[in-house]
Order: C-alpha cells, then sequence, then structure tokens
C-alpha cells in the first residue's frame, strides 16, 4: 500500500521527504556518526599527535647530539693548532678546518683578542646570526666546583634562520682560547618530520572515513528494524491489524519487535470482538426490518381495498378502517428508513448512476407527491449531473417534506449549477430552526420538540437524505435565512466518487468496441 | 407471440409468490383491479401452471424455495417472450440486476402498492400492441408494425413485448440517440426518472437476438453520455 501511494506522489516531493529524512538533525543515523566520527577522530589525533611528538624529540635529538659531538670533539683537535695570538686568516682556518672535518655545519670562531674580526666558514653566517641569550650563557663562566669541573661549557639552543631551522651551538676553548659557534641546519630533519606529519594527518583522515563508513553500516542494522518498527505500526495505525513483525535474533530490538507482535494480536483480537459484536446487532436490525417487510407487503396489499371500501363501511368502522389503513403506510415507511440505514451502516448501499436533468428530478418529485401548489420552483433545466434518481428523489422528498410539515409554504426550491457541481436550496417560510437544534438536524430519531411540530416522519428521513447526499459525494447544510425560515443546501458533485462494489455497468453499460 | 393486452380482455395473470400472506393480499388487490389471476407457491408449481393455463403476464417473487425466480425467469425466456414483471426486497441490490438478465421486463419493490403493480403492467401489457401498419428493413433485421413481428435473414426473431417496443422506439427516429430516461418514459412509461438498467440490460438482450456480433454492435449504438442509437446500416 505504501508503495502505491509513493507511486502516486509527484516525484519532487517524494525527494524532499527523502532528503529530509536523511538530513534530519538529531536522527539516530546522524547522531551515530557523528559519536563514530568524534571517537575516531579523538583516538586518531592523539595517537598520531603522541608518535609525531615521541618522534620529533627523538629525531632531533639524534640530530643535534651527533653535531654537537662532532663539533667538540672537531674543535678541541683542530684548535690546539692554533697559535698564540692568532690573527683573523688564522681564525678563519681553524673555522674552516673544523667545518671541513665536520658533518656538515658551519663554523664562526670569535677572539675577544681580534674584535672585529669575523671568522666564518661559510660568509653567511656571522656572529650577529647568534641568539644573544646564547651568546650570554657561552661567555659567562661557571663557578667551578665538585660538581663542576670546568667553567666553561658547550651550549646549544634551536633558531629560525630566515624561515629555516638550524641549530647553534657554542664554546669557549678554555681557558683563553676564542669561542666558536656552530650552525646545523636542521632541514633534512624538519623534511623529515613534516612526512611524518602528513601521513598521520593522512592516517587520521582514513580514520575518519572509515569511522563514518562504519557508523553507516552499524545504524544501518540498527535503523532498519527501527524503520521496519514504524512502517508497521504506521500500517496499525491505518487499520491493518494483521501487521506483524519478523522477530530475529535476541537483542533489544527483538523485543521491541515481540512486544509489538503481543500488542497488534491483542488489538486485533479486540477490534474483531468489538466488531462482530456491531455486526451481529447490525444484522440484527436488518433482519429485523427484512422479517418486518413480509406481513408489511402483504397489508400494503391490500389497503387500497380497504380505502377504497371504506365511504361504504359503517361510520363506526369505517375510521378503525383508515387508522389501520394510514398506519400501515406509516409503519411501511418506518421498516423501508430503517432497513435504508442498515444498508448505509453496513456499506452495501449501492448507487445507480445516471446522467439526469435536475430540475426533471426535482419537477417529478413534485409531481408525484401532489406538492405542485405548494412549492415555487426555480430550476432551470440543463443542470445535468451523474446521480441516482431513485435516491435523489428520496433526498429531494425529504427535504421539501420536511420544509412543507415545518416550515409551511410556501416553500421555494431552487436549482443552480456551480462550477463543480449541483446546488439546490430547500427554503421554507415558517420559524426557522432553533440553534440548539440546529446541530442536530440530521441526527437519527432527533425530534425538535421545541421549536417544531411533532415529527410525523420515522425520524429518520433528513438522515437519509444525507446519507444518500453523501454516497454521492455530496453534502447537505442546514442554515436559517436571514430573513426567516431554515435553508437547507444541497451540494452535489457532476460525478460521483467512484467506489468499489459500484455497478460498473452503469459507467459502461456495453463494453468495449461502441462507441456510437 | 402472445395476443395479449387486446381491450376487451380481462390481463390474465400468474402470480408466483412463496408467502401466503403477499399472495393472498396480493391477488385480492390484483383481482380487483381488474385482472384474471392465478396463484402459484412455488417455482416448480408456477412453471406447471404457466405452461397448463399460458398466462399474459406473470408477476414473480425473486425469493422462492426450491427452484427461484431467476430460474423460472431463464426457463420460461426459453421458450416464451411473454412479459414478466419481477417481486424484488429492493431496488439497489444484485437481484434487479441478475433479474434484468434472465429477462424480466420491469421490476416493482416490495412492499408495492397495488395501483404501482398495477400500473407497470397495464404498461408492459401496451408494449404488445399494434399501432401502424408499415414495415421498415435495417440491413438484414425487417421490423413488420402491423404483424408486430421482427425478422432477421428472413427468420422470426423471438422478442419479448419489452424488447420489440425499445426497438420499435429506436427505429422511429433513425440515427437520433435517445437518453436512457427518455427511453424510460416511451417504453416504460415511467412518469419518474426511473432505473436505467431497466433499458440497459434490455438493449444488451436485444442486442443477442438482433445483432450478428452482439459484443460489437453496428444496428443498436451506445451513444456515450446520452444513451443508443439506432444506425440504418450504410
Amino acid at each position: 500500500m505504501t508503495d502505491h501511494h509513493d507511486g502516486d506522489r509527484p516525484l519532487s516531493t517524494l525527494g524532499r521527504r527523502l532528503l529530509m529524512t536523511t538530513l534530519r538533525l538529531g536522527s539516530l543515523r546522524v547522531r551515530l556518526v557523528a559519536v563514530f566520527a568524534v571517537v575516531a577522530l579523538t583516538a586518531a589525533v592523539s595517537a598520531s599527535g603522541i608518535a609525531y611528538w615521541l618522534n620529533r624529540d627523538a629525531v632531533l635529538k639524534r640530530a643535534q647530539d651527533s653535531a654537537l659531538k662532532d663539533f667538540r670533539v672537531s674543535l678541541s683537535r683542530n684548535v690546539s693548532g692554533l697559535p698564540l695570538g692568532a690573527s683573523c686568516p688564522d681564525l678563519t682556518g681553524l673555522a674552516n678546518d673544523v667545518a671541513s672535518s665536520g658533518l656538515g655545519y658551519t663554523v664562526v670562531v670569535v677572539d675577544e683578542a681580534q674584535p672585529g674580526c669575523t671568522a666564518t666558514s661559510d660568509s653567511r653566517f656571522t656572529l650577529t646570526q647568534v641568539p644573544s641569550t646564547l651568546v650570554a650563557a657561552v661567555d659567562r663562566p661557571r663557578p667551578v666546583g665538585e660538581g663542576n669541573p670546568y667553567a666553561y661549557h658547550l651550549y646549544w639552543q634551536r633558531v629560525d634562520l630566515g624561515g629555516a631551522p638550524y641549530l647553534v651551538g657554542g664554546t669557549k676553548v678554555v681557558p683563553t682560547g676564542p669561542t666558536a659557534y656552530m650552525f646545523k641546519s636542521l632541514d633534512n630533519e624538519r623534511a623529515d618530520l613534516d612526512t611524518l606529519g602528513w601521513s598521520l594527518a593522512v592516517a587520521t583522515l582514513l580514520a575518519l572515513i572509515a569511522a563514518t563508513l562504519l557508523a553507516q553500516a552499524a545504524s544501518a542494522t540498527v535503523l532498519r528494524p527501527v524503520r521496519q518498527l514504524a512502517d508497521a505500526a504506521r500500517r496499525l495505525g491505518e487499520g491493518k491489524l494483521d501487521t506483524r513483525l519478523t522477530v530475529s535474533g535476541a537483542d533489544e530490538l527483538a523485543d521491541l519487535a515481540r512486544t509489538f507482535n503481543s500488542t497488534a494480536e491483542a488489538l486485533a483480537a479486540q477490534v474483531e470482538e468489538l466488531s462482530a459484536r456491531e455486526a451481529q446487532s447490525r444484522r440484527f436490525v436488518a433482519d429485523m426490518s427484512h422479517e418486518l417487510r413480509t406481513p408489511l407487503t402483504a397489508m400494503t396489499a391490500v389497503t387500497d381495498i380497504l380505502e377504497d371500501e371504506a365511504d361504504a363501511l359503517d361510520p363506526m368502522i369505517e375510521p378503525a378502517v383508515r387508522l389501520v389503513v394510514s398506519e400501515t403506510r406509516r409503519l411501511s415507511d418506518l421498516v423501508e428508513n430503517l432497513m435504508e440505514v442498515t444498508r448505509f451502516d453496513a456499506g452495501t448501499a449501492k448507487l445507480v448512476a445516471d446522467e439526469v436533468d435536475i430540475a426533471d428530478l426535482v419537477m417529478s418529485c413534485i409531481d408525484g407527491r401532489a406538492w405542485y401548489d405548494a412549492v415555487e420552483l426555480d430550476a432551470p433545466r440543463g443542470v445535468r449531473a451523474m446521480v441516482d434518481p431513485r435516491r435523489l428523489d428520496v433526498v429531494f422528498a425529504n427535504l421539501i417534506g420536511n420544509a412543507l410539515k415545518h416550515g409551511g409554504s410556501p416553500v421555494r426550491v431552487q436549482v443552480s449549477q456551480e462550477p463543480a457541481g449541483v446546488e439546490v436550496r430547500v427554503s421554507d417560510s415558517g420559524p426557522g430552526i432553533p440553534p440548539d437544534v440546529l446541530p442536530h438536524v440530521f441526527d437519527r430519531f432527533y425530534k425538535a420538540d421545541k421549536g417544531r411540530a411533532r415529527s410525523e416522519g420515522s425520524g429518520l428521513g433528513l438522515s437519509i437524505a444525507m446519507a444518500n447526499a453523501q454516497i454521492h459525494g455530496g453534502t447537505i447544510t442546514a442554515a436559517n435565512a436571514p430573513q426567516g425560515g431554515a435553508v437547507f443546501t444541497l451540494w452535489l458533485p457532476l460525478k460521483p466518487p467512484p467506489r468499489p462494489g459500484d455497478d460498473p455497468a452503469d459507467a459502461a453499460p456495453n463494453g468495449a468496441g461502441d462507441h456510437g | 407471440m402472445h395476443p395479449v393486452g387486446q381491450n376487451d380482455r380481462v390481463p390474465f395473470l400468474l402470480l408466483i409468490e412463496d408467502d401466503d400472506a403477499i399472495r393472498t393480499g396480493l391477488e385480492l388487490a390484483l383481482t380487483r383491479q381488474g385482472h384474471r389471476v392465478a396463484t402459484a407457491a412455488s417455482g416448480e408449481d408456477g412453471l406447471r401452471l404457466f405452461k397448463e393455463q399460458r398466462p399474459d403476464l406473470i408477476v414473480l417473487d425473486v425469493m422462492l424455495p426450491g427452484i427461484d425466480g431467476f430460474e423460472v425467469c431463464r426457463r420460461i425466456r426459453r421458450s416464451d417472450q411473454l412479459p414478466i414483471i419481477l417481486l424484488t426486497a429492493r431496488s439497489d441490490d444484485i437481484d434487479v440486476v441478475v433479474g434484468l438478465e434472465s429477462g424480466a421486463d420491469d421490476y416493482v419493490v416490495k412492499p408495492v402498492q397495488p395501483r404501482v403493480l398495477d400500473a407497470r403492467i397495464r404498461a408492459v401489457l401496451r408494449r404488445g400492441e399494434r399501432e401502424s401498419s408499415d414495415s421498415s428493413a435495417y440491413g438484414s433485421v425487417v421490423i413488420d408494425r402491423s404483424a408486430m413481428t421482427v425478422t432477421k435473414d428472413g427468420q422470426d426473431l423471438q422478442l419479448t413485448p419489452t424488447e420489440l417496443r425499445l426497438l420499435l422506439e429506436l427505429s422511429r427516429r433513425p440515427g437520433q440517440a435517445l437518453s436512457r430516461q427518455q427511453l424510460l418514459r416511451l417504453v416504460w412509461e415511467h412518469d419518474y426518472l426511473g432505473d436505467s438498467r431497466l433499458v440497459d440490460a434490455c438493449v444488451q438482450r436485444l442486442r443477442a437476438k438482433v445483432e450478428d456480433v452482439p459484443s460489437a454492435p453496428t444496428l443498436i449504438r451506445t451513444v456515450r453520455g446520452v444513451g443508443y442509437r439506432l444506425d440504418p446500416p450504410a
């Protein structure tokens, strides 16, 4: 059934609904994906972060230890060859010697005795590039004591020179030697670490994608039963009480499905019992009225004879005969109405529609009941509609009869063509309908004692009129006119809506191949 | 064809109804309306009486013990075309459709007013009355209005009075569409708007008899949204 409905719906609506369902914030699917993503992100980022920092430390430490150690060894080996009171070229030679034997670093040598001399193995590097804090640390003698045998130490610092990372180390050659600094590029290490960082970022991203997919899969396994449950609940709500779920597994959802099934079963049993009881009472009324009709048919057959002969009867007997005749007819009407009501209740009432002129129908209704003098008719011919003439005759007879009985003549009947149907207004010139009665005029056996004379009908007339209008897809409304009097307005569509069980012969009486 | 509806003759009716009270009541009422009435309490009795007494018309209850009204109707229609009026429980149920398909000419709903039943009986009996004395041919179908007979390829067609009257009314206005309600007034003499299924069922039965291929009619055509039309063959 759902598929059928969806198929009928325009595609855009369907697409929008699908999108809404998918994107609905706070939906279980979105929440699951979000939780999985957060967990995956946290795990991946912390793991990558720790790995990165540990790696970074290890790589840098190794690079810098070997560079500093090499610098120290090379310096102490070469400084011994430096003459006392070395000149600037001597210092430059020392710088070049130390640098050339080392691990690809640049050496800058300064001496207090040669101020202004910048002895460097590479002219791009001078003392100015050495951070002042490092210079201060290198130049400051430490008190020599038990724990510290030397006054001067090798100090280092990592700096950024023109965007490139460098390790800068410096030491004073004891006791009065020059001070040497080394610049070791850490570009390789940085490149290595960058590569590592990128790899970790990609790994994190992959983990995130994997987590999302996993969440989708997990939510599908959870959501499929949930959706099935929702569908089943909806079907149950639509009245398909035989809806059951397939119980699989032993999880909470299976428990829920079991509960749903037992609830549906209990509901179905209850509804069945109720409808069986209702059907029973309806069948009783239908059977009863059917049984009543057989004797009534026999009685009706002879009422005409009695009526014809009444004038010739003994004056004592004549009123009795007339009473029997009139009450037989009343009983007959009542039983007929009762049967009509049971047909509407049971849904077995059928429409035998034909295209007819509404004015003709009103006219024949008035004619047949000899109401011609009491009714003002304003019905242009040519207003045609597909209706059941017999049922519409019942509607008109009830509305006009009711107006004549309660409102009194003149009763006015107006037929008008509306864009999508036909409107018939029956207005009377009586006292109108009291406001407290107005909502109940179409109720069965509702007797409007206060405002209206004793109901002589079955008390079913207007409710049957309403049911007959509704089976045509129309309706009747009751109101009071501003100038006084009650107005009943019947509205009918030009064509009754298709109903299952209608006689298809009415619509196409002759089948295929014959279109005149 | 039965010599029915002669004005100087009292119509002879056969009433088949199982309920004693209804049968007695209707017999009383119909006799008083000026008919001669024979009665039967079951379908079997009814068929036997029909063969023995040859009534002008049958008033037939649908719900009968033993063979039901529809079956009685079908059996009579195998050999005879006399008018049959059904007594049904209600007008909108399947009984009416089945009854009309079985060959009934009209139906009334219980409890029926005797004067309504009488009017229907007289109307259906009038359908067999001859009126003019010309004849006309539509392809192989020849309608002889003086003899009230219809032949197809020279063979006599067995038409009920209602079928015959329907064909006559349509042939009176060849090529002109008549609505179901018009036909109900002309053929069935219904004063008020009546049940269009009477027309549809009768057209079906008539087509079965006069058309070469009843499912693809060329003589009695449906005019969608209007009614029916008799087309002279090209």
